[in-house]
């Protein structure tokens, strides 16, 4: 499995209820919680500027824009699911060194959000937050 | 092994009342984590197999759902859906007025046979901004938001440690993820799991 391994959460955007009422498309104007589809943290250097995965020692991130596609993997049970950037996030720095894991298997750093669609198609919602590998899709 | 046709199938007559809890030990698993899409969608596309939305109608287990962009769902519970609220729950406790997410299989009717719905469920990105002994405050996007602690089920996860009941090491100003349940019509959650950062 080439690409890297980090954690992945999930987000809502569009039009919702509750407190994701106030959410609204994303950066890139077409995020749905409904959609596959995700945030990824170098979609532009504004972008960079609020994510800095740097900060956590992950560089090299490429940039990539909207529309461009990755496929995700559950290191939990080998789910895999194929998105669209639609939103600039996570927010990486915020959690450094952060861990979700597994069994034995773990992966460091908050790399990529999906969409409800997307995550509860290779996870439950209220695991919030899994192990994943992340590749071009 | 269970294949995609084996579940679309199972789940079809379990929403047609032919099978029910049978169906259940056939399906393996039916726990929130087990369900999956039967056919995945192009990526940037709307997923036919998951709904969102607000509760407007239930009739028996069958739930009427009004979606945030509008579209109406129909959502048959079933003696093999999986529910969340707050809690792994039973199917009773999905009430008018809350909001959901279903995953499911879209029958030929229109009405999507749900696997799991997860009931009220919230994942937010906020900062810690009052501890209290029932409950922590929270700053979200600049909206004000009330978590209640509920005894025997709120656990914290500090940097990637099991999670445990203890909420001591909760610090106000730190950042932290946390999945909870949102008590419709208000801006306060209960509190599933609390994610903290450094």
């Amino acid at each position: 499995m080439a690409g890297f391994n980090g954690e992945a959460s999930w987000f809502c955007c569009g039009n919702a209820w509750g407190p994701c009422a106030s959410t609204g498309h994303g950066a890139c104007g077409t995020c749905n919680s409904g959609s596959f589809q995700h945030a990824w943290p170098n979609t532009s250097d504004a972008c960079l500027a609020i994510t800095r995965p740097d900060r956590c020692g992950f560089t090299g991130m490429t940039r990539r824009t909207c529309g461009f596609r990755h496929a995700t993997t559950n290191l939990c049970n080998g789910k895999r699911v194929v998105t669209s950037i639609a939103d600039c996030g996570p927010q990486t720095d915020l959690f450094c060194g952060e861990q979700a894991c597994c069994g034995g298997t773990c992966a460091a750093n908050r790399l990529l959000d999906l969409t409800p669609a997307a995550f509860s198609a290779i996870a439950s919602l209220s695991a919030g937050l899994i192990p994943a590998n992340i590749d071009v899709g | 092994m269970t294949t995609t046709m084996d579940r679309r199938s199972l789940l079809t007559r379990a929403a047609l009342g032919a099978t029910g809890l049978v169906a259940a030990s056939a399906m393996g698993s039916l726990a929130p984590e087990a369900a999956f899409a039967a056919q995945s969608p192009d990526a940037g596309q709307p997923d036919p197999n998951f709904a969102e939305g607000v509760i407007t109608g239930r009739n028996q287990d069958l739930l009427q759902v009004q979606g945030s962009d509008g579209r109406l769902h129909r959502i048959q519970l079933t003696g093999v859906t999986s529910v969340w609220k707050l809690r792994p729950t039973t199917i009773d406790q999905a009430r008018i007025g809350d909001g959901l997410y279903a995953r499911g299989v879209l029958l030929p009717d229109g009405i999507l046979a749900a696997e799991a719905i997860w009931v009220n469920i919230v994942n937010l990105t906020v900062a810690i901004t009052a501890i209290g002994r029932n409950g922590v405050q929270f700053d979200h996007h600049g909206q004000k938001v009330v978590g209640h602690v509920q005894s025997g089920t709120t656990a914290a996860v500090y940097n990637g440690t099991p999670a445990v009941s203890d909420l001591s090491m909760l610090k106000v100003g730190r950042h932290a993820q946390v999945i909870g349940a949102w008590r419709p019509g208000t801006n306060e959650i209960d509190i599933a799991t609390i994610y903290t950062s450094n």
